[in-house]
C-alpha cells in the first residue's frame, strides 16, 4: 500500500503518524513545499518575537520522519492530480503514484484589495520564509503597523512588541478580534495588549498604503505611510496585512472534486473523488453548532481530522464527530481567554445569554444557550474549567439543570457527576478513555 | 495499565492529596518548601455545593489535550500511558489549547513559568503522591479492570475496606 | 439545600435573605471586590477532618487527623479525646470574651461611681433589688452602692476555682443547682476556671473526654451566669433597663447627607458616649461646616441591638440598625458611612479590605481589638469616654469630607419594635406574667423558643433563621430573639405587631391582643441572659424545672465560640437546643452521643442538629407538645 501524505503540518504529520501506527509495512511518503522538518505555524509569533529559535519550532522530534520509517519529499511542489493514473504529477515533471492520498495543503494568507498595496509590498506571516522576511524587515526600523486585528495579526504584533518594536494595529471591525470575541471580551484584552505600548485603532478602515516617497526611498530606514480613514497617517518600516486566509485548493482543480470555499468532505475525510482524502485548513466540514459545512481553521481540528482520515485511508472506517469551527485560546500578554461556538452572539439573536463581568480584575465569562444547550463561550482573565464548558458544547447536552452554576468561578467536572447530565457524561467518559 | 482511581464518597476534602502533589514536584519534596517555592498543585480539590470532588487526569487513550498541542509538548508516552507536556524537546508556550480540550478541567495554568500544569502522574515514585497521601483510601492506583471487579464482588469490598 | 430558601421566589439560593444585601453583592461583585459569599465559595470545599473536630494541631507531631486508617494521634489520643478537648479550647475562648465585657462594664460602673464618665447609673432600682439579693446594705447612697457591686463583681471574676461562683448559687432554679451539684459542674471564678480549663486542654494534661465536656459545661455556667446574666444586669443597672422602644433597620436607612458613624461590636459603652455627644452643638456646627446637615450614629451587630433597646433612655437619637455579623463589608460599600467604631469582637478583616476602596475610616476602640491596616486606636477608658466619644466625631467629619462619591444605599428598610425583657413585658403586661402563661396554659401560646446567635453564610445569610422562625411562629410558637438573629428578623419586618398575620391563629389572637409583634427582641446576644431570667421566672411562676417547660433553643446559624458556651449554657439549663451547622463534634460519636442524647439524663437538655430548615422547626414543636403533656396542659 502507498500513502501520500501532501503537507507536512498539523494534519499531514498526524495522519502520517496515524497510518505507521496502523500500518508497520506500508510504504508513506509525506511531500511538501516547504523543505523545512515539521514545524508548527502556530510557534512562528515565538519565533518573531525571539523567544524560539528555528529549531524549536519543531512539533515532533528532530528524527520523526526517520524513527517512523516515513519518506519525504521536502521542498517539492505538487501541481496536477491525475485521479484515473492515481499520480500527483510535481512541478518538476516527476509522477509520483499513489494507492491513497491526502491533501492537507493548508491555507495561504489573502492579500486584501487595500489602494497602495501593491506598491509598499504585501506581506502576510503564514510560513517560516514570510517569518524570515518579516525579521529581515525588521532590520530597516522599528516600526510597525498590523492591519487586521484578529488572532494572527494580534499575536505577531505582540511578538513584534517583545521584539522592541513600536507596534500598532489597525481593525475595520469596531473591536479587534471580532470573529470569536464581543466587545466586553474584546475590551479587557485590548486593554491588556495596551499595557504592552500596542497601539490599537479599531473601527478603522485603511484608506491607502503609500510607499516611501522622494529621497526617503534611499535611506535605510525608509517609511511607508498607512493612512486611515480618518487621515491619520501612521509611519511604518514595515507594514503586515493579516486579513484572513484561502484555502489551498488548486491542486484538485479539475480532477472533479467538489470544491466550494475548501474542499468537500464526508464525515470519512473522504473527497468526492475515490481514493483522495483532505483534512486540516484546506478542507470544509461539518460544525458542530451551526450544522452546516465550513471551515474549520484551528489546530486541533486539523489534528483530529488528520487522524481520522488516516484511519479511513488504512481501511478502518470512523467518522469524525462534528467539530467545532471557531474555537481559540490565546494569552497576549497576562490576560488567558478562550472562546468557543457562537460566542459573539447575543440576546437579539434569540439565544440565552449568561455573563459575569468585573472590569476592575479583568475576568468576564459569556456563556451563549439556546432551549438550555450551550452553543458558545467566552472565558476571560479566568479561564480554569473552560474546557468543561467547551466540552458540553461538544456534547450539546442539556444543562437547564445546572444552568445557574455555569458562571460560578467555581463550576467545574464535579457538577456533572451526580446525575443530571450523566448520559453525556458517560459517553464522555467512554470517548475519552 | 494502572490508573489513579477516585471513591468520591469517601473524599472529605482535606487536600492532603493537592499537597503531597505540590511537595513532590517541589525541589525541596516537602509540603512547607512547596509554598516557599509557589509549587501548585496537579490534582484540584474542587467543590460541589460544598462536597469535595477532586479533579484527576485520566491520561486518556486518545487524549485531546495531546491533539489540541500546537507545540507538540503535550504528549503521551507508548510505554506508560503517561500524559505531559514536561520533560519533551518540544517546549510548552502556554497558548492554553490543552485547557480548552480538556473536558475534566484536568489542566490549569502555571502561573512561574506560565506553562500548562497537568499530572504526570509522579514519573520518580512507584505509587504517585496523592494517592499515598489520601488519608481516606478515597484515591487508589490500580489497574481498572482489577478494581472494577473487586468493586463487583463482595470479597473485594472487603479487601478495599482494609486496603 | 436549593428547596431551603422561601424567603423570596428566586429558585437559586441566594447569597442573603435580605434584597438590600442582595443588591450590595451585586455592587460589590461587579467592582470586582471580593467579599464574604466570594471568600466562601473560594474555601469550598472544606476539610473534613476539621469540620468534624478531629483534627489536633497542639503539638510538633501533629497535625494528627483521625481516620479509618489512623484511629489514634501520634500520642495515643482518640477522636473522642480531641474533639473534646477542641470543644474545651472553644468554650474558654467564648467565656473569656464574656468576662472581658463584663470587666469592661464593671469598671466603667466604678468610674461613674466617682463621677468621672459621661453616664449616670441608669436603673438605681435594679441596683438595689441586685444589691439586696447579693446581701449589700441598700441603705447606701447610689453611687456607693453602684461601686461595691462592681467590686462584688470584680471579686467573683477573680476568685478561685475552688470557691463557688456566688451568683450561680443566687440567680439559678434550685432544681437546676441540685442537676449540677451532682454533676460537679458548679463554677468557681471565671478566670481561674479559664485558666484551669486552658491547662487542662494543653497537650498531654486532661485527655478523658467525659472531663473534659464537664470542662465544657462548667464552663459554660461560668459565662452564662457571669458573662450573660451578670453583664446584662450591671449593664442595666449602667445604661437603664431596656423599655419597649420604636426603631428602624436595614440600609435604606442611611442618610447620605449627614456624618454616618456606625458603632459595630459588642460593647455599647463608647457608643453610648458617641450617641450623647453626637447631640453637641459644637460638633454639629463642625459637621455643617463640613457639608453635612448633621451627625447620624447607627448600630451594627450587638452594640446596635443595645442602643436600640435603649434609644428611649441613654441611646436617645440613636439613628437605627444596618445589620448584623455577614452585613459589615455591606454597610461600608455604601459609600455612605464615614465612620465604623469597632469595639470588643466580630469587626472581620474583610471590614478593611472594603473601607480601603472608599472613604471610610476604621477605629478600634477597645484596647483588645487590633486589625492589619487599622492605625486609628481610641481604647475606651471609662474616665476618658467624653473626649474620646468627641475626638471620634471630629474623625468622622474629617472623613465625611473625603467622600468620594460612589454613593449606593439600597432603598429597603422595616420599623422594628424592640425593647423586650422581663421588665419591659412585666410592665405591659400590668406587673403580672399570667396574662402570657394563661396563653401558654390553653395554648393559643403553644411554647417559648429562643432563636438566638449569629448568622452566617453556610446557607445563605440569615435565610436558615428566618424560615425556622416563620416555621415556629406558624405553629404558635412564640419566638424570642438575641443577637445577630435579632437583626435578621428586623431587616425582614417580623418584629412588627403586623407580623402576627404570618403567625398561627392562636399565637395572632394573642399577639393582636397585647399589640405584640411574634417574634420578641430581646436584644443583643449577651441578652441570651435576658431571656435565661425570662425562663427562670417562668419555671419560678410555675413552680417547675426548667426542663419541663414548653420552652426550646435554637442557634440556627451558629458561628463563633461565645455562640459555643451560649449553647451548652442552654443545654445545661435544661433545655432543647438547636444548632443549625453542626459543631466540630461529628468525629467522636461519645461527645456526639453526648450531646445529643446522653446529656438530656443529665441535665434535661440537649443538643437538636438538623439542617432542614422545616424538619428542625418540626422537631422543636414535636418537643414543646412532649413537655405540655408532661405539664399536663
Amino acid at each position: 500500500m502507498r500513502y501520500l501524505i501532501i503537507g507536512s503540518s498539523a494534519a499531514g504529520i498526524k495522519a502520517a503518524e496515524t497510518l505507521r501506527g496502523l500500518d508497520r509495512e506500508a510504504s508513506i511518503t509525506v511531500l511538501s513545499e516547504e523543505n523545512e522538518p515539521p514545524y508548527s505555524r502556530c510557534l512562528l509569533p515565538e519565533y518573531l518575537s525571539g523567544k524560539k529559535s528555528r529549531e524549536e519550532l519543531t512539533f515532533r522530534a528532530g528524527n520523526f520522519f526517520k524513527d517512523n520509517n516515513i519518506e519525504t519529499m521536502l521542498g517539492e511542489r505538487a501541481v496536477y492530480v491525475d485521479p484515473a493514473g492515481q499520480e500527483v504529477i510535481l512541478e518538476s515533471g516527476e509522477a509520483v503514484g499513489y494507492d491513497k492520498l491526502l491533501v492537507a495543503t493548508g491555507a495561504s494568507s489573502t492579500c486584501p484589495p487595500l489602494p497602495g498595496i501593491d506598491k509598499v509590498g504585501f506581506t502576510g506571516i503564514r510560513n517560516l520564509d514570510d517569518a524570515d522576511l518579516i525579521l529581515n524587515r525588521c532590520r530597516s526600523g522599528n516600526k510597525a503597523v498590523v492591519i487586521g486585528g484578529g488572532f494572527v495579526g494580534l499575536e505577531t504584533a505582540y511578538a513584534l512588541n517583545r521584539r522592541g518594536l513600536d507596534v500598532a494595529v489597525v481593525e475595520l471591525a469596531p473591536h479587534i478580534l471580532a470573529l470569536q470575541f464581543d466587545a466586553t471580551a474584546a475590551e479587557i484584552l485590548a486593554n491588556d495588549m495596551k499595557q504592552s505600548g500596542i497601539k490599537i485603532y479599531a473601527g478603522t478602515a485603511t484608506r491607502e498604503l503609500r510607499p516611501p516617497e522622494g529621497l526617503g526611498r534611499l535611506g535605510s530606514e525608509a517609511e511607508n505611510t498607512v493612512v486611515l480613514d480618518d487621515g491619520t497617517e501612521l509611519k511604518a518600516h514595515l507594514v503586515l496585512t493579516c486579513t484572513g486566509t484561502k484555502p489551498n485548493v488548486e491542486l484538485l482543480v479539475g480532477t472533479g472534486a467538489e470544491i466550494n470555499r475548501g474542499i468537500v468532505v464526508n464525515e470519512y475525510m473522504e473527497t468526492t473523488v475515490p481514493n483522495i482524502y483532505a483534512a486540516g485548513d484546506a478542507c470544509e466540514s461539518t460544525d458542530l453548532v451551526s450544522g452546516e459545512k465550513g471551515l474549520t481553521p484551528i489546530w486541533p481540528n486539523a489534528v483530529i481530522q488528520g487522524k481520522t482520515a488516516a484511519y479511513n485511508m488504512a481501511g478502518r472506517p470512523r467518522k469524525v464527530s462534528p467539530l467545532l469551527g471557531l474555537q481559540n485560546a490565546v494569552e497576549f500578554r497576562e490576560v488567558p481567554a478562550i472562546a468557543a461556538g457562537l460566542s459573539t452572539s447575543g440576546p437579539q439573536d434569540g439565544l440565552e445569554i449568561l455573563t459575569v463581568h468585573q472590569p476592575t480584575r479583568g475576568i468576564y465569562r459569556k456563556i451563549v444557550l439556546e432551549e438550555n444547550v450551550i452553543k458558545g463561550m467566552i472565558f476571560v482573565g479566568n479561564i480554569q474549567n473552560a474546557g468543561v464548558i467547551a466540552a458540553l458544547i461538544r456534547k450539546q447536552a442539556d444543562v437547564s439543570k445546572i444552568k445557574d452554576k455555569l458562571l460560578d468561578y467555581s463550576f467545574n467536572y464535579g457538577y456533572l457527576w451526580p446525575g443530571m447530565v450523566k448520559k453525556e457524561l458517560e459517553e464522555m467518559e467512554a470517548e475519552a478513555v | 495499565m494502572k490508573e489513579i482511581l477516585l471513591d468520591y464518597d469517601k473524599c472529605n476534602g482535606c487536600m492532603a492529596c493537592a499537597q503531597a502533589c505540590a511537595a513532590e514536584h517541589s525541589e525541596s519534596k516537602t509540603i512547607v518548601g512547596a509554598i516557599l517555592e509557589g509549587v501548585r498543585p496537579r490534582i484540584f480539590v474542587q467543590s460541589v455545593d460544598g462536597k469535595p470532588f477532586p479533579i484527576i487526569c485520566r491520561h486518556c487513550e486518545d487524549a485531546p489535550c495531546v491533539d489540541a498541542c500546537m507545540a507538540g509538548a503535550m504528549q503521551k508516552d507508548p510505554e506508560t500511558g503517561v500524559v505531559t507536556n514536561e520533560g519533551h524537546a518540544e517546549a510548552c508556550v502556554g497558548c492554553w489549547m490543552c485547557i480548552m480540550a480538556c473536558p475534566y478541567g484536568a489542566v490549569d495554568r502555571d502561573y512561574r513559568s506560565n506553562t500548562a500544569l497537568k499530572c504526570d502522574r509522579c514519573p520518580e515514585r512507584e505509587i504517585p503522591a496523592c494517592v499515598a497521601s489520601c488519608p481516606n483510601n478515597a484515591l487508589f492506583y490500580t489497574d481498572v479492570n482489577v478494581y472494577a471487579d473487586a468493586r463487583r464482588t463482595a470479597e473485594g469490598r472487603r479487601l478495599l475496606a482494609i486496603g | 439545600m436549593s428547596t431551603e430558601c422561601v424567603t423570596c421566589t428566586q429558585s437559586e439560593v441566594c447569597t442573603s435573605a435580605h434584597p438590600s444585601i442582595q443588591e450590595m453583592y451585586s455592587r460589590t461583585h461587579d467592582m470586582g471586590l471580593d467579599t464574604i459569599f466570594d471568600r466562601y465559595q473560594a474555601q469550598q470545599p472544606q476539610c473534613g477532618f476539621g469540620m468534624t473536630g478531629v483534627c489536633c494541631q497542639l503539638c510538633s507531631h501533629g497535625p494528627c487527623r483521625i481516620s479509618e486508617k489512623a484511629p489514634r494521634g501520634i500520642c495515643g489520643a482518640t477522636a473522642d479525646t480531641i474533639v473534646a478537648r477542641n470543644m474545651v479550647r472553644l468554650a474558654v475562648h467564648g467565656t473569656a470574651a464574656y468576662t472581658h465585657h463584663l470587666e469592661e462594664v464593671a469598671e466603667t460602673i466604678k468610674a461613674t461611681a466617682r463621677g468621672e464618665t459621661p453616664y449616670t447609673i441608669g436603673d438605681p432600682d435594679k441596683l438595689r433589688e441586685i444589691a439586696s439579693v447579693i446581701g449589700l446594705d441598700t441603705d447606701k447612697e447610689t453611687n456607693q452602692l453602684a461601686d461595691e457591686l462592681a467590686d462584688v463583681i470584680l471579686a467573683e471574676l477573680r476568685k478561685s476555682s475552688t470557691e463557688p461562683l456566688a451568683l450561680v448559687k443566687l440567680f439559678a432554679p434550685p432544681t437546676r443547682l441540685e442537676a449540677w451539684e451532682k454533676l460537679g459542674v458548679i463554677p468557681g471564678g471565671v478566670l481561674s476556671e479559664v485558666r484551669d480549663a486552658l491547662t487542662k486542654s494543653m497537650t498531654s494534661i486532661n485527655t478523658d473526654p467525659v472531663d473534659l465536656m464537664l470542662t465544657v459545661l462548667k464552663l459554660s455556667l461560668a459565662a452564662g451566669y457571669m458573662g450573660l446574666v451578670g453583664t446584662i444586669t450591671i449593664q442595666d443597672i449602667l445604661l437603664g433597663t431596656p423599655g419597649i422602644a420604636e426603631s428602624r433597620s436595614d440600609l435604606g436607612i442611611i442618610d447620605p447627607d449627614t456624618v454616618n458613624i456606625v458603632a459595630h461590636g459588642h460593647v455599647p459603652l463608647m457608643a453610648t458616649a458617641v450617641i450623647q455627644a453626637a447631640e453637641d452643638s459644637e460638633l454639629n456646627e463642625l459637621a455643617r461646616e463640613a457639608g453635612a446637615e448633621g451627625i447620624k450614629v447607627y448600630g451594627s451587630m450587638c452594640t446596635g441591638q443595645e442602643l436600640m433597646q435603649r434609644s428611649g433612655s441613654s441611646a436617645r437619637g440613636y439613628a437605627g440598625q444596618l445589620g448584623n455579623w455577614v452585613t459589615q463589608e455591606y454597610i461600608v460599600a455604601t459609600g455612605a458611612v464615614d465612620l465604623v467604631m469597632m469595639d470588643m469582637n466580630c469587626s472581620t478583616p474583610g471590614i478593611k479590605s472594603v473601607a480601603d476602596q472608599f472613604h471610610t475610616k476604621l477605629v478600634s476602640v477597645d484596647r483588645v481589638v487590633r486589625m492589619e491596616g487599622v492605625d486609628d486606636h481610641i481604647d475606651y477608658s471609662p474616665d476618658k469616654a467624653e473626649e474620646q466619644a468627641r475626638e471620634l466625631i471630629r474623625m468622622a467629619v474629617e472623613a465625611y469630607r473625603n467622600r468620594n462619591g460612589g454613593v449606593f444605599i439600597p432603598q429597603h428598610q422595616s420599623d422594628v419594635v424592640a425593647g423586650f425583657s422581663v421588665e419591659s413585658i412585666l410592665g405591659a403586661l400590668g406587673g403580672s406574667l399570667d396574662p402570657l402563661l394563661d396563653a401558654v396554659k390553653e395554648g393559643s401560646i403553644r411554647g417559648i423558643a429562643a432563636v438566638v446567635g449569629c448568622t452566617n453564610n453556610r446557607n445563605g445569610h440569615d435565610t436558615r433563621g428566618l424560615n425556622i422562625m416563620k416555621e415556629l411562629i406558624k405553629n404558635d410558637v412564640l419566638v424570642i430573639n438575641a443577637g445577630c438573629m435579632s437583626s435578621a428578623s428586623e431587616m425582614h419586618g417580623l418584629m412588627l405587631p403586623g407580623a402576627a398575620e404570618e403567625a398561627g391563629e392562636g399565637l395572632k389572637a394573642v399577639c393582636n391582643a397585647l399589640g405584640i409583634p411574634p417574634v420578641l427582641n430581646f436584644g443583643s446576644c449577651v441578652d441570651i441572659g435576658r431571656i435565661g431570667v425570662a425562663v427562670t421566672a417562668i419555671a419560678g411562676a410555675l413552680g417547675v424545672d426548667p426542663s419541663r417547660l414548653p420552652v426550646v433553643a435554637s442557634a440556627p446559624e451558629y458561628l463563633e465560640q461565645k455562640a459555643v458556651v451560649d449553647g451548652v449554657f442552654a443545654v445545661g439549663f435544661g433545655l432543647l437546643t438547636h444548632l443549625g451547622p453542626a459543631p466540630p463534634v461529628l468525629g467522636s460519636p461519645m461527645v456526639t452521643r453526648l450531646l445529643t442524647e446522653d446529656i438530656e439524663g443529665l441535665t434535661g437538655g440537649k443538643v437538636l442538629v438538623e439542617e432542614d430548615p422545616v424538619k428542625a422547626a418540626a422537631k422543636m414543636v414535636e418537643h414543646i407538645d412532649e413537655k405540655r403533656k408532661g405539664l399536663g396542659v
